[in-house]
């Protein structure tokens, strides 16, 4: 779909987005046309720092009539004269690549030969830096969030929930309104998929459709949600802006994190148990801070605030496989930054990062700002590699067992070490016996002076004679039952080793107590240019003019400073005009396929608008008003007309909205890649429900493809035999292993991330590599087999075919029309209509038409020919539009 | 697809979207047009967020002097002042300590001794460009050919340089070249893929199949590798028991449950083009066949590449695979070595002439292959590794079986054709082969100018991920290298 046409159409259609067309006859004005431009090309020399390149400031009109050392920049009323426009047109200014665009430089020309009108009156002082215009504050995602009136209800208009209301509000008088109701079937199979990722088992979707209360719907919703597959399906989505990954990526090695997947089923647990969602994300930014008692006696609820902090260790590190030093060490930190603002707050503070944000008020100090409430704990002058931010759960209790298994252990060593020496003094005397005196005193005596204390002598005396070093491990040569004697004690030492707990570890962030580092801006984003302190706080923009969040930079009454909690505190206030909005857009786009606004990143100047603000607002607000309830939210969204309308076309509708920028249809959208494996597997029965633990392995195979499996190289460098996995290749895909150099083939080519940073939307891309994936991968040729060998087996008895119908008539017809009605019922949730039935009975018996008259084809294929074509109709069903795209 | 009995299923509007182009054409060219209107009150060259993709071809911000490139990429670091670098005072030193300082890599076994190449240099063609015996085949297209002496990453890693060249970061995990200029340019291929990436048979090069990721691209733009054994397209032929006609017929009874599907979902440009992305799979099994199938050229031609002898049939074979995909309107193929061969850390006396040996003759046939049909004009050959080696010498014990160690401050790199001027060398390193030191080529440079041939404006493409535009060039200062184009 082409997203940038709706983003466009909106522009002009929505009422309240600002658009500029709409105001194309507006006088043009200093702060609402020219400072854009300006702040773009110019301000980085010319008003963003103290010193002024040139000694202009183009911060106001009146400083730009005042002038720098080459006289005025402008004279109003005369573009002529004026010398910034004859500097920008002949492209001197600015120096570099970039040059102003034609149109920008025009829009320039007419505002001074208008006479160079401000919005208002200049002011007389002007503190340093850029500030923020109201033009600036009045961009959409930073309006402070007021509860939009919701329209009245008219349940004539098939208005169920606010959502609705307010989307016909938005229709206007459109020749526009909602689909018809989709029927149950489909529904059904929407919301299995939507929430758990997977389609309903035919089961699961007769006893909904045989439901007929008022509220099955409802009650379906609850079910889904009460499910733990909703957990590992709605922690994906979460996992992706997480950047999750069981790697460390940045060098070659991309080393493992053999930690990472506690906090994949800390997301997942968190889900399940509806955790109120400010408190998901502050347990993410501050679970140590959250944290009572010592972090060296954790209990459940520590080892879970803990794992939260995971969050913030997602970002590619490689300071602990050989890419250590400060830049790197500040990627690390500028990954992470990045990852909150676009996970929380839907903007692109990265740009900030080198200078004050050309598009967006977010000024540089602001940037460091953010940085300074994560430096006690993400601090490159104290660094913290991989390797030693783990926390270890060994409790006292198991300590103290340890140690006495160990001292058991130490015990039992001594014996053997006694033992062994013994036996080696046995050796050597027997050995010595064999020499004639005076030798064998002397050598004697070298034996018995310690190696360091032998003259040179000595030394080449044993030398001489090396069938003299008995040692530990020759022991065996002079007497195997003695040596057989010692490895039995070694046996028995390492069963007891083997007895002591097993000790875990969590990856996680916290603060050394006591070290707080001062934040300093970096000239240029440069960490060698370190220039004056920030202290920690909030966007300016993010609350009104003077108010901007302070943090305490150190809260004595913890151990810790407090920063990320109480920023956290503020992100999920329910005020912050960024974090509401973002969440919630989050929300509908999983729901829908599309977001409200589609750069779900970013939601500043670079990004698209909303396509419908006023419900933007209503969510975001509902969402923090109704506390946080994320179970909540779905059963508001789902329950609404338009989540429940069909997807289908409808040529009136159509004509009025061709791109149904008013939801007059539920969107179409393709399963994503998870979703994709989940559901092949799940309708071949094999899907394999097993909950949490370490990553299913991937490995490349014998053709270079990244597959699931143990990799372990032959000693030719070559791949070796595939090592049964036992099931573990069954499970589902947000269990797969997320190696950042080895992303699955499968989930891959239909778009999962490859997480260099973090993903903020999956785009989703149609191409012949994932037809050739469909038609021809082991997996799905494999997963067609098992589908068929499923059909193969006892059909429901309420899986019937209609009577008279073209080519079944006879009783293994019958059985075989049956086998195929339940394909139907499988991968699509429904039964076939009867001209279906016929054409897929017609293509069985083409096929095996076929199949006859070219024996030799099949020689030495061992799937009989009865099999193989039911096997190409479950292939064929499997990669079709609707079984792969959600109705 | 149209050859099997009509069923009922297909009674639906079959032309109702057969009207329509297979690819959706008409709302993403819609797209597209008015991709240039800034008709938005935001910063004009700032694409807008997530869209489809396709491989539809896309205007250019200029007229294209190159349609295609293929690149004969050199793993390990030729030695540059043993093949193309020719360096009369390193000779006059021979045996001499170097006066000034050396980055090393392996500083075991460095040493300051320097080495005089052991091998003569020459004049070539009418231009006169000096090389060495060591390729005679190449040195006999030298009036072809672009020499660039002044290359350099200032990094003496492989992986690093590797990266830098190919992705323009020296850090894993951006989009290769390749998918840039697939995602810039979109395909001219009917049905094969736009990017071939066809790794050596022996093994794959250092980094393995990162040097053709698409990175954060969609997986669109990804490389197609080309296997030199079967299968030699991953998932490209069903297992023998499926392939042909009955493949055909479940891709036909496919075809009919998706055309039903659609008339209740008209006008879904997505599911039309999955149709049609099934339709392209499956006229790229047949194509790719025939284009893979180089019986089908004159012995004359096979001769060219060397594919009748030993030392030069595979990457021959290969060279002229590379050829016939160009041909077919493939847009970028790159050629990569087992390892790292051009490594000569020891012995260099014996495993440079071998390299030598295997690619001198096809890298030279293919130019001459090109020329001979009229292609060379529009096509860019790209001859070139990630770095160079050192002029002193790396020890081993035995000076005879010394080496030469990394070298990321110069090295050499030729290209010919696609806008590149021929018969000219450009850049130089210092008297000793050091340093690049008189106009200096960056990994960067490289990359703009090889936009530029291909019509593009390195600053203009761009791809928003991480909510931050992302460019082949990384916003970095660089230039198209416009004195080497014609």
């Amino acid at each position: 779909m082409p997203r940038l046409l709706v983003g466009l159409l909106l522009s002009l259609l929505i009422p309240g987005t600002a658009s500029r067309l709409s105001a194309a006859d507006a006088p043009l004005t200093y702060e609402g046309d020219i400072r854009p431009i300006l702040r773009t090309h110019c301000f980085d020399c010319h008003g963003a720092e103290k010193e002024k390149r040139g000694k202009l400031d183009l911060r106001l009109r009146r400083l730009m009539v005042a002038g720098g050392e080459g006289g005025p920049a402008i004279v109003p009323g005369s573009p002529q004269k004026s010398r910034l426009l004859a500097r920008l047109t002949a492209g001197e200014m600015p120096p570099g690549d970039k040059k102003v665009p034609a149109a920008e430089i025009e829009t320039i020309r007419k505002w001074i030969a208008a006479g160079a009108p401000t919005a208002r009156p200049e002011p007389d002082q002007l503190p340093d830096g850029l500030g923020i215009t109201p033009e600036e504050r009045s961009w959409w995602s930073f309006l402070p969030l007021k509860r939009p009136v919701v329209p009245a209800h008219d349940a004539s208009q098939r208005i169920r929930t606010p959502i609705d209301a307010l989307l016909k509000q938005a229709m206007g008088d459109r020749r526009l309104g909602f689909s018809p109701d989709a029927d149950s079937s489909t529904l059904a199979r929407r919301a299995y998929l939507d929430l758990l990722g997977r389609p309903p088992a035919p089961e699961e979707l007769a006893a909904f459709v045989a439901d007929t209360a008022s509220d099955a719907w409802e009650r379906l919703i609850d079910r889904l949600l009460a499910n733990p597959q909703y957990g590992e399906r709605w922690g994906r989505h979460w996992l992706d802006i997480a950047g999750y990954a069981d790697s460390e990526g940045v060098t070659n090695k991309d080393v493992v994190r053999s930690e990472a997947w506690k906090f994949r089923d800390y997301v997942i647990r968190a889900i399940n148990a509806n955790r109120r969602f400010d408190r998901f994300i502050t347990e993410q930014l501050a679970g140590d801070e959250l944290l009572e008692g010592s972090r060296d006696k954790l209990d459940a609820a520590g080892v879970e605030l803990m794992t939260a902090t995971g969050f913030l260790r997602m970002a590619a590190d490689g300071t602990g496989s050989g890419a250590d030093g400060p830049a790197a060490r500040n990627q690390v930190v500028s990954d992470t930054l990045k990852i909150v603002s676009t996970a929380l707050m839907g903007v692109s503070l990265g740009c900030a990062q080198c200078h004050d944000h050309r598009y967006d008020p977010i000024s540089q100090d602001d940037y460091y700002r953010i940085r300074a409430v994560f430096e006690p704990a993400l601090n490159p002058a104290a660094w913290k590699n991989p390797g030693q931010r783990k926390l270890s759960l060994y409790d006292d209790t198991k300590k103290a067992r340890a140690a006495l298994i160990e001292a058991e252990a130490k015990t039992l060593e001594g014996e053997r070490n006694k033992k062994r020496d013994t036996y080696i003094a046995q050796a050597l005397a027997k050995e010595l016996a064999g020499f004639d005196e005076p030798l064998r005193g002397k050598l004697k005596a070298a034996k018995a002076t310690a190696d360091k204390k032998r003259s040179a002598e000595q030394k080449a005396l044993l030398k001489k004679y090396p069938k003299l070093n008995v040692t530990g491990g020759n022991l065996y040569q002079y007497n195997q039952k003695h040596a057989d004697e010692i490895k039995a004690f070694d046996k028995r030492i390492q069963a007891i080793r083997s007895r002591k707990p097993k000790q875990e570890f969590l990856r996680v962030l916290m603060e050394v107590p006591g070290q707080v580092p001062v934040t300093k801006l970096f000239h240029r984003g440069d960490h060698r240019q370190p220039r004056h302190e920030v202290a920690p706080g909030g966007l300016t923009v993010t609350a009104p003019d003077g108010q901007r969040l302070v943090i305490e930079p150190n809260d004595k009454k913890r151990p810790s400073t407090g920063r990320r909690l109480a920023w956290a505190r503020w992100l999920t206030s329910g005020r912050h005009p960024l974090v509401g909005r973002a969440l919630a857009n989050r929300i509908w786009l999983h729901h829908f396929g599309r977001g409200l606004v589609n750069t779900p990143g970013e939601f500043g100047k670079m990004g698209e608008k909303p396509t419908h603000p006023v419900l933007l607002d209503w969510l975001a607000t509902e969402f923090a008003d109704s506390g946080w309830d994320l179970k909540r939210f779905h059963r508001l969204i789902m329950r609404s007309t338009v989540y429940r309308q069909v997807s289908t076309h409808s040529d009136a509708f159509a004509a009025a909205d061709p791109e149904n920028i008013y939801y007059w249809r539920k969107p179409v959208f393709r399963m994503d890649a998870e979703t994709i494996r989940d559901s092949i597997l799940a309708v071949n029965g094999r899907l394999i429900t097993k909950f949490y633990g370490p990553p299913v392995p991937v490995k490349e195979d014998a053709v270079g493809q990244i597959v699931i499996g143990i990799d372990k190289k032959a000693a030719s460098n070559r791949p070796g035999n595939d090592i049964p996995l036992k099931g573990e290749d069954l499970r589902r895909s947000v269990y797969i292993q997320v190696r950042r150099s080895r992303p699955l083939a499968m989930l891959r080519t239909f778009d999962a991330p490859v997480m260099e940073t973090n993903c903020d939307r999956r785009v989703p891309s149609t191409s012949a590599s994932q037809s050739l994936m469909m038609m021809n991968s082991k997996f799905v040729l494999d997963s067609s087999r098992d589908f068929a060998t499923r059909l193969g087996g006892t059909v429901p008895a309420w899986v019937t075919v209609p009577d008279g119908l073209t080519g079944i008539a006879t009783d293994e017809q019958q059985m075989t029309a049956r086998r195929v009605a339940w394909a139907w019922h499988l991968a699509y949730n429904r039964a076939p209509a009867d001209e279906e039935l016929i054409a897929a009975m017609a293509f069985l018996d083409d096929q095996l038409d076929f199949i006859k008259k070219n024996p030799d084809q099949q020689k030495g294929n061992k799937i009989p020919s009865k099999v193989l074509v039911l096997v190409n109709l479950c292939q064929a069903l499997l990669g079709s539009n609707e079984f792969l795209y959600i109705d | 697809m149209t050859d099997s009995p009509a069923t009922p299923l297909e009674l639906t509007s079959r032309r109702q979207f057969l009207n329509r182009n297979a690819l959706g054409l008409g709302t993403v060219a819609l797209a597209t047009l008015l991709k240039d209107e800034n008709l938005l009150a935001t910063p004009k060259d700032i694409p807008r967020g997530p869209r489809s993709f396709d491989l539809l071809p896309k205007q250019t911000d200029h007229a294209p002097r190159a349609q295609a490139m293929i690149s004969l990429f050199m793993h390990g670091g030729p030695s540059h002042m043993d093949l193309f670098d020719p360096k009369p005072e390193l000779t006059r030193h021979d045996g001499k300590d170097y006066p000034g300082n050396i980055s090393y890599s392996f500083v075991k076994r460095a040493s300051k001794r320097l080495l005089g190449s052991p091998w003569k240099f020459r004049p070539r063609g009418e231009c006169g460009t000096e090389m060495s015996e060591l390729v005679p085949h190449i040195a006999g297209v030298a009036d072809d050919i672009c020499l660039v002496r002044s290359m350099h990453t200032n990094i003496n890693g492989h992986e690093s340089s590797i990266w830098y060249m190919n992705t323009g970061r020296s850090q894993p995990g951006r989009p290769a070249l390749g998918s840039w200029l697939t995602y810039g340019l979109g395909s001219e291929a009917q049905d094969l893929p736009a990017y071939v990436v066809m790794p050596d048979p022996s093994g794959h090069p250092v980094d393995g199949v990162r040097n053709w990721s698409n990175g954060w691209l969609p997986p669109l733009f990804q490389g197609t590798v080309v296997r030199s054994r079967q299968p030699r397209i991953l998932n490209l032929q069903p297992p023998k028991h499926l392939v042909g006609e009955l493949q055909q017929k479940n891709l036909t009874f496919l075809a009919a449950l998706n055309r039903r599907h659609l008339e209740r979902h008209r006008g879904e440009a997505d599911l039309e083009a999955r149709i049609a992305s099934y339709e392209l799979a499956a006229r790229m099994q047949t194509s790719a066949r025939e284009a893979l199938d180089i019986s089908q050229e004159t012995r004359a031609t096979q001769d060219l590449y060397g594919i009748h002898d030993n030392p030069t049939r595979e990457y021959g074979t290969r060279c002229l695979i590379a050829r016939r995909l160009i041909e077919r309107g493939v847009r970028f193929v790159q050629l990569f070595l087992n390892y790292q061969p051009w490594d000569n850390h020891s012995n260099i006396r014996a495993t440079l002439p071998s390299i030598c040996r295997k690619t001198d003759k096809p890298s030279a046939g293919l130019v001459k292959d090109l020329k001979q049909r009229g292609l060379l004009d529009q096509t860019i050959v790209h001859w070139g590794g990630e770095i160079g080696r050192l002029p002193v010498i790396e020890n081993h014990g035995d000076i005879k079986k010394c080496g030469r160690d990394h070298n990321g401050q110069g090295f050499s790199t030729w290209f010919a054709g696609g806008g590149f001027k021929a018969g000219i060398a450009y850049g130089q390193t210092d008297e000793f082969g050091h340093r690049s030191v008189v106009d200096k080529v960056s990994p960067h440079d490289y990359q703009a100018t090889l936009l530029h041939l291909f019509g593009i404006d390195h600053r203009q493409l761009k791809y928003l991920y991480n909510a931050q535009d992302q460019m082949l060039t990384d916003h970095k200062d660089c230039r198209v290298v416009r004195d080497i184009l014609v």
